[in-house]
């Protein structure tokens, strides 16, 4: 080796090893910065999820933790007997198949109706956008008025078209309904912006050359804009599936479940089981149940993210 | 040994941290002779704010060595949640407000003291005529199953019939006094547009005002909700209470809603009655804004007399407390519910005095408020929430056959005996 080239691995050799202590020091330095958000996301998030999987173990006594008795997995096994949980099955996929729908049809549709130009788009965009930032609680009771069946603005409008009225809230078939109808209204901005992002990308030139070779509208969105738009397709069903998994404060303030448990979903029903009925153990096995599913899609969808990148 | 010495002052430091710490931490509980305690309660809406706040403020001057901060919640579901963490977080307050069921819940896990030894003691307790005194219903309340008080009465109430007297008189029709004659007043109102009554039936999480007023019918037509310890929900009397309501739903002169639908269905002038607790007096004459004379009257009664469903909660003291703090929280207690500042609370608030010693006092107020000794009689006859942790399954129970009788056409009969079993199970754990 000549000298030259001894120095030079010296000098390459010095700076693999300034790289390498710079990348120590910076990988410190990250740490350090992260440690905060980690402390926060450690003791409110994944401290609790442990402790709600040893609870699920007991029969706990909220009250008295002292009085709590270990019964291994028979929350689980009750679960697997229990009709009220398989009920709240049943309607979670009933909440969970229409809002996603819901979201994933009418989102993409507001959406390529509001990518057009024009003021009046503006004013459509506010519209439809404004309800997501709304809050929760404040805008479900004012739905609880809008479907008010004596004195609601809907039951108004069904009277003064000679349509017979309808319970809505406390009408067991259309009590489901009329969450889903206000749970769409609420989120609906949130699917739009993704889609409107997702529209940005679309090829404006494939567009405008498959309509000059003469293709319609629906031609063009079907063949050449919904293809290209299948991974944020994707991207929304997954993640408005995992929100709805988890919808609770709607269902609380409109229905408490009922009526009749029309709209006990899992998460509603392991509120009840836990704060309700003081069945902590097995309210927690229910939420650990809930856990599973939407780790699993959580998965899914960074597998879905991944595979875009 | 530098470093020695620099160790022993940080030790010492330290340790004098630590034992003014532990001063502190004791002076919470008493500072200069004063102790300190609190009271977690829900009278956060309209006039029960001030009025709280100044008998605390009189008892306070009563009792200088004694400090009283209230917690004020905004509603029943809020106190309880939060009194079921701050029991559950070792960190209670001294006080609390609370229904029979949850002190039921409260004493098996031990969290609160009885309070016979006080009530009964000869120096500070309640004198066998004043204990006389207190409504037998509100008397008979302040029990659990184990025979010892475990509850101070403070916000009582029960149920009341308001109405629209102008609509009444414009009918020609009188004042219901039975449910049969409710019933064949109601059905005449039913036209235009118009109803007789809105109520709301609750669901299995959250009973309402129609599961309670369906409780007081049940006993009305000689029933009961509970014997010897476990519930009774499906008797002949719950099914006719139950089955006179379905009638009255059919025949379109009862109507379900939620968020207080009697008040505002008589309030806008479209139903002639609203039968809910005498505390939402307030609120009724609110809605009624003056459009017409709102009067009120007794329950309807039936073949057993008048049934009638006590609402409102008591006080209990938390275990976690001191000696010093228990009996000041019961100088507290007891303070609230004797007969001057009961009738305060009483005149300011809607809520009903605890003693009938009290009505003297208030004789005044109730010859411009007649209503107020109307409901206080129904204290006599008025039932609390069953004293079992178990009663608020059953409760729940009991609103989920009404919802699928009046919400979804139900058969009476056999909604009440699904309710009963699943409230049996809960009974027997």
């Amino acid at each position: 080796m000549s000298t030259a080239e001894g120095a030079l691995g010296g000098v390459r050799a010095g700076s693999r090893r300034r790289a390498s202590a710079g990348g120590i020091r910076s990988g410190r330095y990250a740490f350090l910065f992260l440690s905060p958000a980690l402390l926060i996301f450690a003791v409110f998030t994944i401290g609790p999820a442990i402790f709600v999987l040893y609870i699920s173990l007991f029969d706990w006594n909220l009250l008295n933790t002292a009085m709590s008795k270990f019964v291994g997995l028979q929350n689980y096994r009750q679960i697997g007997s229990s009709h009220d949980f398989w009920h709240s099955i049943v309607t979670s996929v009933y909440f969970v198949g229409c809002v996603v729908a819901g979201s994933t049809i009418f989102g993409l549709g507001i959406a390529l109706l509001l990518s057009s130009r024009g003021i009046v788009r503006r004013i459509v965009r506010l519209a439809v956008l404004t309800p997501y930032f709304t809050p929760l609680v404040a805008t479900s009771i004012v739905w609880v008025w809008i479907f008010n069946p004596q004195f609601g603005l809907l039951d108004s409008v069904l009277r003064m078209l000679h349509v017979p009225e309808v319970g809505w809230l406390q009408s067991t078939t259309w009590a489901m309904p009329a969450v889903i109808v206000y749970t769409l209204w609420h989120d609906l901005g949130f699917t739009v912006i993704i889609f409107l992002a997702g529209l940005a990308t679309v090829s404006t030139d494939l567009r405008e050359a498959a309509r000059v070779d003469g293709a319609r509208y629906r031609n063009e969105i079907r063949d050449v804009v919904l293809p290209q738009l299948t991974q944020t397709i994707v991207f929304v069903v997954i993640i408005t599936t995992i929100d709805s998994l988890q919808a609770f404060t709607q269902i609380y303030t409109m229905t408490q479940g009922g009526p009749l448990g029309a709209t006990t979903t899992t998460g509603f029903l392991l509120y009840q089981e836990s704060f309700v009925f003081y069945h902590t153990g097995f309210g927690a096995a229910i939420a650990v149940v809930l856990f599973v599913v939407i780790a699993l899609f959580t998965l899914l969808q960074l597998r879905v993210s991944r595979r875009e990148a | 040994m530098h470093w020695h010495r620099r160790s022993l002052i940080v030790a010492v430091v330290l340790l004098v941290s630590a034992v003014a710490a532990i001063a502190a931490y004791g002076a919470t509980a008493r500072s200069a002779g004063t102790v300190n305690i609190t009271f977690m309660e829900a009278m956060a809406s309209g006039t029960q704010k001030p009025a709280l706040e100044l008998l605390t403020k009189r008892f306070e001057a009563q009792n200088p060595n004694i400090k009283v901060t209230l917690i004020a919640e905004p509603n029943y579901g809020v106190l309880q949640q939060k009194e079921q963490a701050s029991i559950a977080a070792g960190n209670p307050p001294t006080i609390g407000q609370a229904y029979e069921n949850w002190a039921a819940g409260y004493a098996d896990a031990k969290a609160i003291i009885p309070i016979s030894g006080y009530v009964n003691n000869k120096k500070i307790g309640v004198k066998p005529a004043d204990q006389k005194a207190i409504w037998k219903g509100v008397w008979k309340d302040l029990f659990l199953p184990d025979g010892k008080i475990w509850m101070w009465p403070f916000n009582k109430s029960d149920y009341v019939m308001y109405y629209n007297a102008d609509k009444l008189a414009k009918a020609g029709l009188q004042v219901p006094k039975t449910w049969v004659q409710f019933a064949t007043v109601a059905k005449a109102l039913t036209k235009n547009g118009n109803w007789a009554w809105s109520t709301d039936t609750g669901t299995l999480a959250a009973p309402a005002d129609g599961t309670i007023v369906l409780m007081a019918m049940i006993h009305a037509f000689g029933g009961d909700w509970i014997k010897d310890g476990k519930p009774t929900l499906n008797t002949k009397a719950a099914i006719k209470a139950l089955g006179y309501l379905a009638d009255l739903k059919k025949s379109g002169a009862l109507q379900i809603g939620t968020n207080y639908p009697g008040e505002t269905a008589l309030g806008a002038g479209r139903s002639a009655f609203d039968l809910s607790t005498i505390a939402g007096y307030p609120y009724e004459l609110s809605a009624d804004g003056g459009k017409f004379s709102m009067k009120v009257a007794a329950l309807p009664s039936g073949r057993n007399g008048q049934g009638n469903a006590m609402a409102g909660t008591n006080i209990v003291i938390f275990s976690k407390s001191s000696n010093a703090q228990r009996a000041a929280a019961w100088q507290y207690m007891k303070f609230l519910s004797e007969p001057r500042q009961t009738a305060y609370w009483a005149e300011e608030t809607g809520y009903l005095p605890v003693t009938q010693k009290a009505l003297p006092i208030m004789k005044r107020y109730i010859k411009t408020h007649p209503y107020q000794q109307i409901a206080a009689q129904s204290l006599q006859v008025a039932r609390g929430n069953p004293p079992y942790a178990w009663w608020t399954t059953a409760e729940g129970q009991l609103a989920t056959a009404l919802q699928a009788v009046l919400d979804n056409g139900g058969n009476p009969s056999h909604a009440l005996a699904t309710a009963q079993q699943k409230a049996m199970a809960a009974a027997n754990g």
